[in-house]
Order: structure tokens, then sequence, then C-alpha cells
């Protein structure tokens, strides 16, 4: 695979505190990678050097086998071969749409690309309206399709999807990915959302604090997350000793008790109505019952520990009874 | 007025059409214009570097350029009294090298582009505190990504930020414009003969009441004008944007590259505030003398009375009005209180010959004698700026108090329990701002008060006025001073309540 984007040793100072950390990654042509973390770990901030609109104060970012960024190179934003959408889209409410797809520079040359591209992202009725007057999900694509009308080699997104309301964010969501997907664009997405990250990326990295937490594919991390903070960043999950399931090949180490955890997600406990499988298994007092419509969250406590389960036919359990959950390990 | 003034005979009309119409208007444009066109330059150029470059000094400059707005036009004016002495040698080269015709030429030349340039050193603020709000309110996103796009950041500015800016940059210089229109005291010294200068050399020079008057009808034509190109242009910028959630950052620069905006800022605030502000003192302390001679107390507690006296009137009328519109949503309150508000682009001179008319109507139809009272000053004061006090307070009973209204209403409280247990304290901080606005302008006000003080009364405005009428610019710099003073404090306080609400 060859390399677009090549992030080394980069470090950002606000202030004195770290915003990033000597964070290195990679991105290979047509992938989509995103970058998840809290609010705070670094990850616009990663976007903003990479795009030129902050100076790193230490590191080197090579964009297409070209440095744009170490010790002695600082490459103008409009010198680089990227482009960025925004959060709020940042269209020109003073132009057009047409004008905004063609206010790239690189644009006016791509005359056939951007009608593709148009057509694509079916915007073509929209061409001659100004932002304030088409949608929400008209806007996400005017914007990404100004983006990739200036033909970069990169597209860096800033939490593309977070302005959208949750019945138009799917929809938005599946057609950004199969846009992304036709051209083989090399994406690098920001998003505070787990589930953004899990439909549409390759590849996902994890920033907490502005250090590297975990990079890898996003289901590996969703089943196999290697701390307590990248576990519970992508859904609920129980953190369960290990040594309730000693067979299990994927733990960490547990910053507040120093502990060999697992991240055991409610799906994975079931009730077994066998006894006799070779599943670990964990004994719980019920103390409450939530019916979410098609399955019931279980909550339940064994000594201290307190956990949940997601149970698909829980309608006979009851508050205080005693239950043993079986833990599917992949 | 319009009635008034085509039913009356006048026998100077004619001649005034013939001789200095024309004059009065081509000279009225080409002030406007220019005064435009340098505001422009300053205005908008220094709000852009104080919104976007973090230079040494950023934050004194950001509140030292609001300054002149202390100083009204005619005190910029007697502060550069000798600034066309400065052109003597050039004008006398011009003379012996072409001739006695272009040195005239050069000399009128030179008197527009100084008053322009004279006037808009003080006029700047209106253009810079709203192009300033409209950089600081577009966030950083659309700059971001034009400069993604590949575009530099001086093509970003030209295509984006400005276009952005327009509808707030031309507010800014409609309130320019207009404050030319009505200026008396700098045209008058400067002897560039516009329309308010017409007005004053037809009444109290030629005592034809009749042509002033229709000179102020005409004058009120081009604030029409005015008022309607500005709609127009707005009217044009079909879009509409939410203020950015996300802050503006600013690119810091130090060293050389800091001097770029530092002259950008320095140049207004000099011409703008130091230089007439530091003449002044220096003036004054020459003729320290005469402080007791011109009883400049007395003055200023005239000033003092006139200007707490309207602006506590108009602010109360202002909440009256708001709150009535706001509260009962009544149409005819609404258009009744738009067409109240005209006033403020009205000029002063020309609301002063209004209100004598009116004065002159109920002397003739019930005999009621109010002209040359103070009471005929106040009302004429609070025409002039009622809309000053009006849109601000207007805008904040429509920003924090109408669900709340519907609340208190559906709770049983009765419209004035509402009010005063609910609205005012909410919009109290506006209110306050809108009485100190009104505060400024009325100690600052001229040509109104020229035409309607009562005999004997004089305020520091016209004793500024007249001193330096009589050859006393320099003793003239010790009203103007308390002037200064006077509308320093409430400036700098308002602009720190802009940075704040910010």
């Amino acid at each position: 695979m060859n390399s677009i984007l090549s992030v080394s040793n980069l470090s950002k100072t606000y202030n004195n505190i770290y915003a990033l950390n000597s964070l290195s990654f990679e991105c290979n042509k047509g992938e989509i990678v995103s970058v998840v973390g809290s609010s705070g770990s670094g990850k616009s901030t990663l976007l903003k050097l990479i795009a030129g609109l902050e100076i790193p104060d230490n590191g080197k970012i090579v964009l297409k086998d070209k440095p744009i960024n170490d010790e002695s190179i600082f490459v103008k934003p409009e010198k680089r071969d990227c482009d960025i959408v925004f959060q709020d889209f940042s269209l020109f409410p003073n132009m057009t749409v047409d004008e905004n797809i063609y206010f790239g520079k690189n644009a006016p040359n791509n005359k056939s690309m951007v009608g593709n591209l148009v057509s694509l992202a079916n915007i073509s009725d929209t061409l001659s309206r100004y932002p304030h007057q088409i949608s929400g999900g008209q806007q996400q694509r005017v914007a990404l399709v100004r983006a990739l009308a200036n033909n970069p080699s990169l597209l860096l997104m800033d939490e593309p999807l977070s302005h959208l309301d949750s019945a138009l964010k799917e929809k938005v969501r599946s057609e950004l990915l199969s846009i992304l997907k036709k051209l083989d664009m090399t994406v690098l997405i920001v998003t505070h959302d787990a589930e953004d990250a899990l439909t549409i990326s390759d590849k996902t990295i994890v920033l907490n604090q502005g250090r590297l937490e975990q990079v890898d594919t996003p289901r590996n991390i969703y089943k196999y997350p290697k701390s307590e903070y990248v576990a519970r960043l992508f859904g609920k999950t129980n953190i369960l000793p290990l040594k309730l399931m000693p067979g299990s090949k994927h733990s960490f180490k547990q910053k507040s008790s120093d502990n060999k955890m697992v991240s055991v997600r409610p799906h994975q406990l079931i009730i077994e109505s066998g006894t006799n499988s070779s599943l670990p298994k964990i004994k719980g007092q019920i103390t409450n019952i939530f019916n979410n419509g098609h399955s019931y969250n279980v909550e339940a406590k064994c000594e201290d520990l307190v956990f949940m389960a997601e149970i698909k036919n829980g309608s006979d359990l009851k508050i205080g009874e005693t239950v043993t959950f079986s833990i599917e390990l992949d | 007025m319009v009635i008034f003034s085509i039913s009356s005979f006048s026998s100077n009309w004619d001649h005034i059409t013939e001789t200095v119409l024309v004059t009065y208007s081509m000279n009225t444009v080409a002030l406007v214009l220019g005064t435009i066109f340098f505001t422009l330059l300053f205005g908008v150029s220094s709000a852009w570097v104080v919104a976007s470059y973090k230079f040494p000094g950023y934050k004194i400059f950001k509140w030292l350029l609001v300054l002149p707005l202390s100083i009204p036009t005619y005190i910029a004016a007697y502060a550069y009294f000798d600034i066309l002495d400065v052109f003597n040698p050039f004008l006398i080269w011009v003379r012996s090298a072409i001739g006695f015709e272009a040195m005239q030429l050069t000399n009128n030349l030179l008197v527009y582009l100084l008053t322009a340039l004279v006037m808009s050193s003080v006029l700047y603020p209106y253009v810079y505190l709203l192009a300033r709000a409209s950089f600081e309110s577009q966030g950083s996103h659309f700059i971001n990504v034009a400069r993604s796009l590949g575009h530099s950041g001086r093509a970003v500015f030209w295509k984006i930020v400005l276009p952005l800016s327009r509808p707030a940059i031309v507010a800014g210089i409609t309130l320019v414009a207009m404050e030319t229109l009505s200026d008396y005291g700098a045209v008058k010294h400067f002897g560039v003969q516009t329309f308010t200068y017409g007005i004053f050399r037809t009444w109290l020079g030629m005592g034809d009441l009749t042509s002033a008057l229709r000179l102020a009808v005409i004058l009120m034509i081009f604030t029409l004008g005015i008022l309607f190109i500005e709609k127009r242009i707005r009217a044009q910028s079909r879009f509409s944007y939410k203020s950015a959630t996300s802050s503006f950052e600013k690119i810091k620069v130090g060293g050389k590259k800091s001097i770029f905006p530092l002259v950008v800022c320095s140049i207004p605030v000099v011409f703008g505030f130091m230089i007439p502000f530091f003449r002044m003192i220096s003036w004054a302390w020459f003729s320290k003398n005469y402080i007791a001679e011109i009883s400049v107390f007395q003055l200023a507690s005239n000033t003092l009375l006139v200007a707490i006296i309207v602006s506590v009137s108009t602010v109360l009328l202002s909440i009256l009005l708001g709150f009535s519109s706001k509260y009962f949503k009544s149409k005819i309150i609404y258009t009744s209180n738009r067409l109240a508000s005209l006033g403020y682009s009205t000029p002063g001179a020309v609301i002063a010959m209004g209100a004598l008319i009116l004065v002159g109507y109920l002397s003739d139809t019930f005999n009621i004698l109010l002209s040359g009272t103070l009471f005929l000053l106040f009302f004429a004061y609070i025409v002039r700026f009622l809309a000053v006090a009006y849109q601000p307070i207007e805008s904040g009973f429509e920003k924090n108090c109408e669900d709340l209204n519907n609340a208190s209403k559906t709770l049983g409280s009765s419209p004035m329990r509402s009010l005063y247990k609910l609205n005012l304290p909410l919009i109290k901080n506006t209110i306050i701002a809108a009485g100190l606005l009104v505060f400024v302008d009325a100690t600052k006000e001229l040509p109104l008060t020229l035409i309607l003080r009562p005999f004997n009364f004089e305020t520091l405005a016209t004793a500024t006025f007249d001193l330096s009428n009589q050859a006393q610019i320099i003793e003239s710099s010790i009203p103007s001073l308390f002037i200064i003073f006077m509308t320093l404090i409430p400036i700098i306080y308002l602009n720190s309540r802009i940075g704040e609400e910010r």
C-alpha cells in the first residue's frame, strides 16, 4: 500500500498543555481513517495541523511523499494538497451552490469531474440556490463536493455528521461513504461519535489527552480495546476482571486498580438454558431491569461489581433474583 | 415643512436656485463621497487588523481606535484649523509654475480633500465598530476553508470576508454619510458650502425662513436617497448566516511583521484623537486665564443638564414604546415607532426648522408660545435622538423578553408588573448603554442647538462654535476639552461592554 499521509512525532502545546503529544500514524491511498476521542483529546488540533491552519511545536507531516511540515518547512494552507470540510459545512453564504463548488483554485480546471461529482451527490437542482435555501443534508453534500472538486489527494473532515439530526444522519452517512468509496478517496475524519467511526472507516485512531491510545480496524477496537478509555468510548461495556475469564487473550491493565481487566459488551453476557457449557460464568443478583423494546437491559451485582447484560428473552426475570450469566468470548 | 415651504413666498429662492443650489448639491455629494472613502479606508483596515492579528498592543488599540468618537467634527476641524497652511508652499509653486487658475483649482481640491479627511478621522469609528463586530462574528471557518481550497489570505479577504461584512459596513458608512450631511461646524470652518451650510446662511444671514426650509426639504431628500441606496445595497445581499459559534482565531505576528498592523492602527488614532486632543490640551493651557471669562463651568452644567434630561426622557420614551410594541404586538404601534425613529437620519438643522414651523403653528392657532424655550430644545433633541435609544432597547426586549412576557401573562401579571419586575431588570445594561449613547450624541450636538437654543442659553458646543467663529480658536479649546472629557468616559464604558458581550 502506498502512503498518502505520514505523521511522525507530532506535538502541539497550548499554554504549556499538550494538545498533541508525539503522535505518529499513516494513511494509505483510498483509506478512510477516523480519529476518535473525547473532547479535548486533540483530534481537531490534529486536523488543523495537517491543513496548515496551526503550526506544530515538533514533528513531521508528509503528504504524498512531500514534507509539508518539519523543523525547517511550513507549507501554507493554500499550497497543501488537502481540503477540509468543517462540521458546520462553512458554505460561503454570499455565493450560490454553484459558485461555492467552483470556488476551489483547481475546480474550474476540473469541469467534467465536477459535473460527475454534482450528479453523484445528487445536488444538480440546487446549483442556483444559496446555502440557506437548501436542506442540511444537501448542505453537507455541497460542502463535500466543493472540497472534492478541488481534486485534493487527502480530504480532511471535522465532525462531518454532528450537525445533522439522527434521522438524516444515517442516510447522509451511507451517501457519504458511497461517494468516497466510488472516488477511492483518502480521507481523515475526526469524530467524537464511535458509531460514525465504526460504520465509515477502514482504520481508527483513538486519541486520549493528545496521546495515541490505539490504532486498529474499527472492529478490532470495538472488540479488543487496549484500555478502559477505549472500551468505554466505543459504547456500553462491563470492565470485568481477567480472572473471571482466564481464556481471554485481550486484557488490559486498569489504571485505577492495576488489575488486568477485560471489556465485555452487554450482549456478550447471556443466560444459558443448559448449565454444562464451557463458557466462563458470573453469578449476580438482579438490581434493575429496563425494557428497551427489542431486549432487556439487566443490571446485576456480584459482590462490589455492578454489570449490565443485554438479554433478548428477559421477560421472566425479576428484580432480586440471582442469575448465572455466561460470558461469550470471541 | 414641505407644505409650508411650497405654499410660502420667497423672494430669494430664484436667486438661490440660479447661483448656489448646484454648488450646494455638488459640494454635498463630493464631501459625502470623500468622507465615505476615507472612513472606509481607516475603519475597515483598522477593524480587519484588530480582528485578525495579535500584534504588540492590539488590545490597547481595540479601544484606542474608538476614542475619536468623543471628538465632534467641528472640534476636529478647529484642531486642524491651520492644516491648509501646510500646503501654502505647494500652492505658491503651482501658481508660479502653472498659473493662478491652476492654484485656485488645486486649493479648492485641497479644501474638499482635507475637510473629508478631517471629518473621516473622527467619524471612522462608526465603520470600525460595525466592521470589527462583523469580522469577529464570522468565525474562522470560512477563512480556513477558503485557504484550504487554495486561495491566499489576501484573496480570501476580498472574496469572502469583505462581501460577508458588506451589510455591516454599509450600515456604518450610512451613519457617516448622515453625520456628514448634518455637520455645520466643520464645513463652515473650511468654507465648504453644503446644504446645511446653505440652510444657516439663508436663514440666519439672509433672514429667509422659506428658502431655508426649501433647502432643508432638499437635504431631507438627499438623506432619504442615502437611506434608499443603503436599503437597496443591503437587499442585494441575499444571503444570511448565523454568527459563528467558534471564535475568530487571530494570527500572531511579531518583529518586523507587526509594523504593518501597528501603522494601520496608529494612523487613525494619531490623526483622529491624539493630535486634536493634545492640541486642545496645549491650547487650553495657553488660555487657562480665559476659563473664568467664558464661564466654562456654567456651560458644562448647561450641557450636562440638556444631555441628562434628553437621555433620561429618550430612554423612558423608548422603554414605553418598545415595551408596548412587543407586549401588545400591535402593528400600528410598531409602524408608528418605526416612523418616530426616523429622526436620527434627519439632519439636526432640518429637525430644528421643522420644530420652528410646529411652534409657529401652535402659536398662531392656540396662542401657545414655545419658541426660544428649553422645552422646544428638549423636544427637538428627543426627536433627533429617539432612534439611538429606541433601537437597542427594542432589540433588548425582543431578544430577552418575548417568551418570558407570555409566561408572565399566563401567570396573571399586569403589563406594568411584567415591565417592572421582569423586563427592566433583564435589559438593565442595554438601557444604561442606550442612555449613554444619547448622552454622548446630545453633548456633541451643534446645529440643532444653534437654531433652537433659548436666548442667552449656551452649551459647550455652541460656545466652542461661537468662539472659533470669532477667530478665538485657541480659546475654544477649553469648552472643546470639556466636551471630549464628558464623552470619553461613556465611550470607554460602551466599548468595554461590546468586548464583554462578545
